[in-house]
């Protein structure tokens, strides 16, 4: 027995950032907007305070902010001649399950994403000709330029209180910033985070190795901080607790301190949470979207959401999920390559070396979440030459740490057992002494790693699970010889005491353990309908008053973490909503 | 034991270089080091968030708002709020009273503390 509500300008299914952001947005714009959030209400003050925050076995082992894998979760497999089997357990990523979505448990790292990524078969092509690129490698142009993004990468920027230093104003280098940055219009709202001893070795040996080193954007507050908003800041208390946590210091930029709020001020807005959206509603001709039905998992009482509008704005596996549950658009086939939703699933890739000094002491507890020096001369560096390596792509490395929790880090040289009493004396000895060099790399798109739906396993609704399929590539492994070679070539320059060296990966993907929450793609931007799922404004080709937000749009996967783009796409198809659509309803790209 | 008499030491030599300064605070100036503490702590009257209300500090005993989750440091602290007991407590937070929730490292400077307490004196009423 499904209850149908009466009917609302907008519906919302999730709300992190990108719904957060729209919720703001089009409530402040005079529309009537309803977001439907599977997880649990929490704010600052009564769930991210001290000392309760502090705890790695709530956070780290149980996962309390993410997903419940008990009732729903995805199937996984590396190759299509495999059997797929479900993940019961979260492990590589982690997908947020609770008001504020990924954008609570975030490290904050916040950057810009430029032509090279969003014009990247026509830059290949163009500098390295047609062939370099392998035939399964199904990378494409996204549509969407730099410069359209960027008084949103900059609005996102100046909400989410990222703490950085400019390397590019106008054309105009910067000492001390990413030389190789697209140009900006201004420099962050804040200056850098507080280096750390890490970092500051890292930059020496990095600038003396003939690199550019420079400080990590975060969206960790270096000093206390107003938004245009409205919403305060705290200044960042390095207190170590960042990826996985709530925020104690609210110096954090999430989403629960700053859109939320304002949107949940609105008399405009309403948050339903608990409220698991099972299918979005197509109408008769399958041009529109009519609303979405969802069930209050308190009671399982089912209801049915007519909306004008329908904003998908869950974890980027979950729209996909919802997309293909509900029928929208055409499943991809690896094998015909023919339809869009489902293409084009990437990750990411890396590799990271531990060097051990003895008698230093990083005080590895004491950290921002962006507590790094970055170096990007192999990523957004167009003037590197990919050819004679033979690979698409780049990566950024950085020394520093990320959350290196006081339990669960245990760094030891390589060869030390690992329990037991020698175990023991070496975590002793060496916990103070170690540092990491880390090369987070892209992920490009190929034809045989998407998602569809899975032919045997079901969620606690009764619904199909999502199959992911989905391994590293060739020229994946070939970036990562370059990567752990680089890093290697660093770390000997530092003379640490005890190294443990950078490798490429070369085994399957795994689920476990932690790699990164940066899944993207499946319901990717384009150009046309044919090769996407969505127009440049993230507005489906098959429905127009369906817009589909985060990171399941990228067409492909960078070196970078994907909340700068994901945020300001959040802010540009808002400002499409507003701007364009609410006052032409129909498609805002011809097909 | 030890604990206690360095913390009674700290508070005191504080107390003593902070005074001079403290009474000529500039409360325009405090207005924005207010924002240091703005993230968690009002100033309206029952408008607890991550830190409690601070409407009225300076007639209250630490940690006696009812509804706020105060840490057993701070309850047991015995501190009655006066601007000389909150600016030696924000000079360093965990070590006049160790173990309070408070995630704050303390403001170092003299000036920015008397400035911030001219301007609490009256925004808290």
């Amino acid at each position: 027995m499904t209850t149908k509500l009466k009917e609302v300008d907008v519906v919302i299914v999730g709300l992190g950032w990108t719904g957060g952001i729209l919720a703001k947005e089009l409530t402040e714009a005079g529309l009537k907007v309803v977001a439907l959030e599977r997880g649990s209400p929490r704010s600052s003050e009564s769930d991210y305070s001290l000392p309760n925050i502090r705890d790695e076995l709530r956070y780290v082992v149980r996962h309390d902010l993410m997903q419940n894998t008990a009732r729903d979760t995805i199937t996984v497999r590396n190759n299509p001649q495999q059997e797929a089997l479900p993940m019961r357990r979260l492990g590589s990523f982690l997908p947020g399950e609770v008001v504020g979505g990924s954008g609570v448990h975030w490290s904050g790292h916040t950057w810009r994403w430029t032509d090279m990524e969003f014009k990247v078969r026509s830059n290949y092509e163009e500098r390295y000709g047609k062939k370099f690129l392998p035939d399964d490698m199904t990378i494409q142009d996204w549509g969407i330029s730099y410069a359209e993004l960027e008084p949103y990468y900059d609005k996102f920027e100046y909400t989410a209180a990222v703490s950085g230093k400019a390397g590019n104003i106008g054309g105009q280098i910067m000492a001390g910033g990413n030389p190789f940055e697209a140009p900006r219009k201004r420099d962050y709202p804040l200056p850098p985070l507080t280096p750390i001893l890490a970092s500051e070795m890292f930059t020496d040996a990095a600038r003396n190795a003939g690199y550019h080193p420079f400080p990590r954007p975060s969206a960790n507050a270096s000093q206390p901080y107003t938004n245009p908003d409205g919403a305060k800041f705290g200044g960042c208390q390095y207190c170590g607790y960042c990826q996985r946590f709530g925020c104690e210091a609210n110096a954090k930029g999430s989403p629960h301190m700053t859109v939320i709020p304002i949107a949940m001020r609105n008399p405009n807005f309403e948050l339903r949470t608990h409220s698991w959206v099972t299918r979005v509603l197509k109408d008769s001709d399958g041009k529109r979207v009519t609303g979405v039905t969802y069930t209050n998992i308190n009671n399982g009482e089912e209801f049915e959401q007519p909306a004008t509008i329908v904003l998908l704005c869950a974890y980027a596996i979950n729209n996909v999920h919802l997309m293909l549950l509900s029928g929208i658009g055409t499943p991809y086939d690896p094998v015909a390559q023919k339809g869009v939703i489902g293409k084009n699933y990437c990750y990411q890739t890396g590799a990271a070396a531990t060097l051990f000094f003895e008698g230093k002491y990083f005080n590895p507890f004491m950290n921002a979440g962006g507590s790094n020096a970055t170096i990007d001369d192999f990523n957004t560096n167009w003037a590197f030459d990919r050819a004679p390596h033979n690979f698409v792509g780049g990566y950024n490395v950085s020394g520093g740490f990320n959350t290196p929790l006081p339990i669960g880090y245990r760094p030891v040289p390589s060869g030390t057992p690992q329990w037991g009493s020698e175990w023991k004396r070496a975590t002793a000895k060496w916990y103070q002494t170690a540092m990491v060099i880390n090369a987070s790399g892209s992920v490009m798109a190929n034809r045989y790693n998407c998602y569809d739906l899975d032919p045997t396993y079901r969620n606690a609704f009764g619904q199909p699970l999502m199959r992911m399929t989905f391994d590293y590539k060739e020229n994946e492994h070939r970036m990562g010889v370059h990567a752990a070679n680089l890093i290697n070539d660093i770390a000997k320059t530092m003379n640490p005491t005890k190294l443990n060296p950078a490798s490429a990966r070369t085994d399957p993907w795994t689920v476990v353990p932690y790699q990164s929450t940066h899944n993207t793609g499946g319901t990717i931007m384009g150009t046309n309908p044919r090769d996407s799922a969505l127009n440049k404004y993230l507005q489906s080709w098959d429905c127009h008053n369906l817009f589909v937000v985060g990171a399941n749009v990228f067409p492909h996967n960078s070196s970078y973490n994907p909340t700068g783009p994901v945020g300001a796409l959040a802010y540009w198809t808002a400002d499409a909503i507003k701007n364009r659509y609410v006052k032409n309803p129909g498609p805002l790209v011809p097909a | 034991m030890i604990d206690a008499m360095r913390v009674t030491l700290a508070s005191i030599v504080t107390l003593l270089l902070a005074w001079p300064a403290f009474a000529d605070g500039d409360a325009a100036r405090g207005e924005a080091k207010f924002q240091d503490c703005a993230a968690c702590h009002r100033l309206e009257a029952g408008a607890n968030n991550v830190g409690p209300s601070l409407h009225g500090i300076f007639a209250r005993k630490a940690g006696e708002i009812a509804d706020f989750r105060y840490s057993p440091a701070m309850k047991r602290s015995g501190i009655v709020w006066s601007p000389e007991t909150l600016e030696t407590f924000i000079t360093d937070p965990q070590s006049v009273v160790p173990a309070n929730r408070m995630p704050y490292a303390g403001m170092a400077s003299a000036g920015d503390r008397a400035d911030l307490i001219a301007y609490l004196r009256n925004a808290t009423k």
